[in-house]
């Protein structure tokens, strides 16, 4: 019987190639994956930031208004509305009698 | 591991090549192309290993509805489908000049062609439903019965007048050709399953991470 050589390399080549098809499959799919989870906390990171910095401009305009007033009414004046009446008793907050009831 | 397990897989079948072209002997009857033995049978006895292990992980995913089981049956299938589906195409390619047929309806190669559209309709099944859990427990139930033709591929050449030569390696008394061919067979059928569980085990961990990305 004559040997074949072709459908000996025909079986082997076949195979060989599957399984390399196969492997380089996973390799793609480990490769992307890899990609997405990389990209996913990436953007992350980015709405952290981006987050961070609009909250940053929404503080930005009181902070400017303040200062605009300390310049307006100097520092002395702007200390004196934000005091507290002084305690009889020397404790740092008002007298609970003094003290507005909690609202709900 | 699975890098370690990669490289024995590949030292594995580079050994078995050099088995199978240097140390087998030309085989009298059929001449150099008896030399597919040594890569058809090995993939069709790794794929019975991928479909038992399939079957077993199926049932712990029954019992204890454990993810885990889950991953490793999908990726066994997988693995398992593509071994039975070179099994049959190097089988054909071997049949040609031996039978001087690609394909006949013969009790060996019917049986086994019905596991292979069996196991690849598992993978389709997943494929199809949307709920996870749902294509899990169904799935696990087709793994199981569908594994129930292994022992019918098997002895089909016994019970049935059949143009597909009985076992070489798994049968009553064990082997009875020379050690010249029986230790190429049984180092191709080694790195064969190494190369399975090298594949389902990197199949295993994407799937993992493919769960984890979705979650």
């Amino acid at each position: 019987m004559p040997d074949n050589w072709g459908f000996v390399a025909a079986a082997y080549g076949l195979t060989a190639a599957v399984l390399l098809i196969y492997w380089r499959r996973l390799a793609k799919k480990e490769r992307e994956l890899e990609r997405l989870t990389a990209g996913r906390s990436r953007s992350a990171e980015r709405s952290r930031d981006r987050l961070t910095a609009e909250q940053s401009r929404e503080r930005l305009p009181a902070e400017q208004s303040r200062e605009r007033l300390t310049a307006e009414r100097g520092p002395e004046r702007l200390t004196a509305e934000r005091s507290r009446e002084p305690s009889r008793t020397g404790h740092p907050r008002p007298d609970p009698d003094s003290r507005p009831p909690l609202q709900q | 591991m699975v890098k370690t397990l990669g490289w024995v897989a590949a030292a594995a079948l580079a050994a078995g090549l050099v088995m199978a072209f240097g140390v087998a002997p030309r085989e009298v009857t059929q001449g150099n192309v008896q030399r597919i033995m040594y890569v058809h049978v090995p993939l069709i006895l790794a794929s019975y290993v991928a479909f038992v292990v399939l079957a077993l992980a199926s049932l712990v995913y029954l019992i204890r509805r454990d993810a885990g089981a889950d991953r490793l049956a999908h990726a066994s299938g997988e693995v398992g489908v593509m071994f039975v589906g070179l099994g049959i195409a190097t089988g054909s390619i071997w049949g040609k000049p031996t039978w001087g047929a690609w394909w006949t309806w013969d009790a060996r190669l019917t049986s086994v062609a019905i596991l292979f559209v069996m196991y690849l309709g598992y993978l389709l099944l997943r494929g199809t439903i949307d709920d996870p859990e749902r294509a899990a427990r169904y799935c696990a139930v087709l793994g199981i019965v569908a594994a129930l033709d292994i022992p019918l591929v098997h002895f089909s050449v016994y019970w049935w007048r059949t143009l597909h030569q009985p076992p070489s390696l798994m049968k009553p008394g064990g082997f009875t050709g020379s050690a010249s061919i029986l230790w190429p067979l049984l180092i191709n059928l080694l790195a064969f399953v190494v190369l399975y569980a090298y594949f389902v085990a990197r199949r295993v961990r994407l799937l993992r991470a493919e769960a984890e990305a979705a979650a």
